[in-house]
């Protein structure tokens, strides 16, 4: 998906002053939220798939939810090279931040993907 | 209560799949058609006049402390200044703005087709659905649910005895219509997939825009409190170059 590669590396930089007073550039940010909530969208979509081909029911799926946001989260804070505070204003905006919205796709392609490869 | 229950596998190509397919489509269809439906409303230089001003005095609030104090308060006497101030709007205009904006045609039309175009297709799968994929188990999830959700998730599925986690064919439609919000905000770029409770709560506050904001980014201009940060400035170049140096 063209998405994931092109669209993480052009996280910019938000803050444009090192200042006391820390500013950022709206656009930049918000920019950077959507990159963020790109991410968790395809990567929610992709582990959906992976837990229903798995066979995973019940917590375990969850448990596949949890390890798969994670690893997204890691790996956005890797690609910001750890230094968080020149992209984003705080760290809840880059750890929990669609956490909840992936959950709709994920469990409908674990659906989809359970249905398909074990009950038919 | 665990005995797996082997469905046919004419189920899945012909329920789950092209049910997917469809919503997938039809959401694809439905943001071209209201691409092209969008008329083109030219804009009111007044209106547009009163936005940009709101955005300049925006502008100003959070850039405050970088100017002089003796420019920040001369800016803000020309905003918020009681007889041709920019922001000052007596109280009479106040009123009329927005009850324009609710008689104006054309604005309510747009509404209108907007609504209109989120709720048919809707419908009209639902009916479908209903019509043709009742009766019958769909899919099975893969997670337990307790035995309250049985009437809601099971219900063209007369046998009680069945697991709560298999579902009929309407739950697998109300699935996807969730799920598959995720899956459009990447097919079809920025926010332009089904945002439908957004744009609800966008109608809600639309008429009110002008008016209110302006009395609001007045008020918010007079409560700041101007600190000039430049002079701290020159200590900070002063410390990073004597880094630098030594």
């Amino acid at each position: 998906m063209a998405g994931q590669g092109d669209s993480s590396s052009s996280e910019k930089k938000s803050k444009e002053v090192m200042n006391d007073v820390s500013t950022f550039r709206a656009e930049n940010l918000q920019n950077n939220m959507k990159v963020v909530y790109y991410s968790r969208t395809f990567l929610s979509i992709i582990g959906g798939a992976i837990a229903g081909i798995l066979g995973l029911t019940g917590f375990m799926g969850f448990i596949l939810y949890f390890i798969v946001m994670a690893i997204t989260s890691i790996g956005l804070i890797a690609k910001a090279k750890f230094s968080l505070h020149s992209y984003f204003d705080c760290w809840n905006r880059i750890i929990l931040d669609g956490f909840l919205g992936g959950l709709m796709s994920f469990v409908l392609f674990w659906t989809l993907a359970y249905d398909i490869v074990h009950i038919f | 209560m665990a005995e797996d229950l082997v469905l046919d596998t004419a189920i899945r190509d012909w329920v789950l799949i092209p049910l997917s397919v469809v919503m997938v489509l039809i959401g694809i269809l439905r943001y071209f058609v209201s691409k092209l439906m969008r008329s083109f409303q030219v804009p009111d230089p007044k209106i547009v006049k009163e936005g940009q001003v709101i955005v300049r005095a925006r502008n100003l609030r959070g850039a405050a402390n970088f100017i002089p104090p003796k420019s920040f308060r001369s800016r803000r006497v020309y905003f918020s200044n009681e007889e041709n101030g920019l922001l000052f709007v007596p109280k009479g205009q106040a009123q009329n703005a927005q009850a324009q904006m609710f008689s104006d045609p054309n604005m309510a039309m747009d509404m209108m087709k907007k609504n209109l175009s989120m709720i048919i297709p809707q419908t009209l799968t639902f009916a479908w659905v209903n019509f043709f994929f009742s009766g019958f188990v769909a899919a099975k999830i893969p997670f337990p649910l307790t035995q309250r959700f049985r009437s809601m998730l099971q219900n063209g599925i007369d046998l009680s005895t069945v697991d709560v986690s298999y579902v009929s064919s309407r739950s697998w439609y109300f699935l996807n219509l969730f799920g598959l919000r995720g899956l459009f905000s990447l097919i079809l770029g920025e926010e332009n997939a089904m945002d439908d409770t957004q744009r609800m709560m966008q109608m809600g506050g639309f008429g009110f825009d002008p008016s209110k904001s302006l009395t609001a980014e007045k008020d918010g201009l007079d409560i700041v409190q101007h600190e000039w940060a430049l002079p701290k400035f020159e200590h900070r170049a002063e410390a990073v170059l004597k880094k630098l140096v030594s």
